[in-house]
């Protein structure tokens, strides 16, 4: 399979029209220093600039990214910035989903497991919930009105409910559609404020 | 760096600290944020707790506890948003994605290990063993002192396992990840190894009944306190709850680079328990991290206790390597 039809998933590329009069050096220069910093290594030559990036802080502007290439060529005479940035937190949120799934599928298979056991333990359960005592309010509480607590009865069959209650898949599935989310929001984002940092670089002040 | 003497230790010799309530900054801005930064904390205890003193039973579930948790989550983000305690702390996407990732592992997979070897489990087998009952003594108590001993409990637990975690080497392993975080945010409370989320997350409450309305009361305490642990926003803090809980403040202290600082404020909740024990120091820092703030990868974080294990293992058992001894040279 062509890797380049879903590397999209982990690479964010584009490209930024330069100032007609700024050489490759200059640009390069005021880039310079979004490398320089801690756990990032670049190498500059002919117009390019390849970067890698290795337990980059989280105030790192580019701690998004784990490498990439920037080149300069020039496109009916003006110079473009063309960029092709790699990801591994990206890949690793739109694999996510995935992940939060597969434990959603462990929660079911260990319900399943647990089925026979939990009919034996509610026996007990309401046996020992029969015995329960009621519980009275403290006379401070009831005087300043708080409810009273349920009876021990109905709490007794809702404990024994409880017990018998199988692991629930639905927070995993919750975070699987989180995550599909975040990546939605992360690589549309990340996309912009890469743009944006390399537009504010190369042609701000 | 000089550092500041408290008691007998000397704080911020290796990073830069901020000791003394008197040298931390105060909330910048018009009078209504600086009365909303000021009363907000208090202000959302006591509602929370009137709310689940009088809530009717038909309310006072753990469903709803949990609704107002990401409620309250979601709000705090925003507030992090309006009024950052550090610029530098901002949460980006990538860490608000690997934030949820821990906090996703705690509500699936640690949940469902939980169900088999937590405290729960664990408390009941000993229970079953020795034949006791649960012990009764409490629920004839006024609900507020049963909450405050149902949180009080697990709090000092809490403290004496971080403690430990922080003085012997096999436990500080499996918590020196949580450590690597370089700075503050809500969910930065569930970042770490999920085997040190276990550790700290068991407790001897189990062996206690309580009214169900006390552990829930109980659980407002503690999101309404100690979530305030990891935050990024500037809250002009009432001394008496400073003196009282455990703040922000106390806890970047906490992680900040500098050791002997990391050595303080154990305690989740009850910064109080930090004073009696002598380890207490009032005071905040903004540079936060190990190794000099080198952020670590999720996969370093989940490998880093065995694999540094693994290394302090055979470099104590390792066969002592024979070094030849060159010969003097023979007297002329």
């Amino acid at each position: 399979m062509n890797l380049r039809l879903i590397d999209w998933i982990w690479h964010v590329r584009g490209s930024l029209a330069l100032a007609p009069e700024q050489s490759k050096d200059e640009a390069f220069d005021r880039l310079e220093p979004l490398f320089h910093q801690g756990g990032t290594s670049h190498e500059r030559a002919n117009g390019l600039l390849r970067f890698s990036k290795k337990d980059q802080a989280a105030q790192d502007k580019m701690s998004i990214f784990d490498g990439g290439v920037l080149q300069i060529e020039h496109e009916a005479a003006r110079p473009v910035l063309r960029y092709d940035l790699t990801s591994r937190a990206l890949l690793a949120c739109f694999l996510a989903p995935l992940l939060f799934l597969g434990f959603a599928q462990l929660t079911i298979a260990v319900g399943k497991f647990q089925t026979e056991p939990a009919e034996s333990r509610s026996e007990s359960g309401k046996a020992s919930a029969k015995e329960e005592a009621p519980r009275p309010l403290n006379p401070i509480d009831k005087a300043l009105g708080a409810p009273e607590p349920e009876k021990p009865d109905k709490d007794g069959k809702d404990g024994a409910k409880k017990k018998d209650r199988k692991p629930s898949p639905t927070a995993a599935y919750v975070f699987a559609g989180i995550f599909a989310t975040l990546y939605v929001v992360g690589r549309v984002l990340e996309d912009r404020l890469i743009k944006g940092l390399f537009r504010k670089k190369l042609l701000g002040a | 760096m000089d550092g500041v003497r408290v008691g007998n230790r000397l704080i911020g010799a290796d990073a830069p600290v901020t000791v003394g309530w008197e040298n931390i900054p105060r909330v910048q801005g018009g009078p209504v944020k600086q009365f909303v930064f000021t009363w907000f904390q208090p202000t959302v205890l006591f509602a929370l707790i009137a709310f689940w003193y009088y809530a009717p039973n038909s309310i006072a579930k753990a469903s709803t506890a949990i609704g107002i948790a990401v409620g309250f989550k979601v709000l705090l983000l925003a507030l992090e948003w309006v009024n950052p305690r550090y610029e530098s702390w901002r949460l980006t996407w990538k860490e608000l994605a690997t934030d949820l990732f821990y906090v996703g592992l705690g509500f699936t997979v640690l949940r469902l290990v939980d169900g088999f070897i937590g405290d729960d489990v664990m408390i009941k087998a000993i229970q079953g063993y020795f034949d006791w009952d649960k012990f009764s003594w409490f629920t004839g108590l006024p609900l507020l002192v049963q909450a405050f001993v149902i949180s009080f409990i697990f709090d000092f637990g809490q403290y004496w396992m971080h403690r430990g975690m922080h003085n012997w080497y096999p436990l500080w392993l499996t918590h020196s990840v949580h450590h690597y975080i370089t700075q503050l945010n809500i969910n930065k409370g569930a970042v770490g190894n999920p085997v040190e989320l276990f550790l700290i997350g068991l407790g001897i409450g189990g062996f206690f009944d309580f009214l169900p309305r006390a552990a829930l009361l109980a659980g407002a305490i503690g999101l309404s306190v100690s979530t305030y642990q990891h935050i990024n926003v500037r809250f002009n803090t009432p001394r008496w709850w400073r003196f009282v809980f455990n703040t922000t403040e106390h806890h970047s202290l906490h992680h900040s680079q500098d050791y002997e600082a990391t050595r303080s404020n154990y305690a989740g909740t009850y910064i109080f328990i930090d004073r009696i024990f002598g380890t207490c120091v009032d005071g905040e820092a903004e540079l936060l991290g190990m190794e000099g703030g080198r952020r670590m990868s999720i996969r370093e974080q989940m490998t880093y206790p065995f694999t540094e294990a693994w290394k302090s293992i055979r470099k104590r058992f390792a066969r002592p390597v024979a070094v030849p001894v060159p010969r003097a040279a023979p007297p002329a």
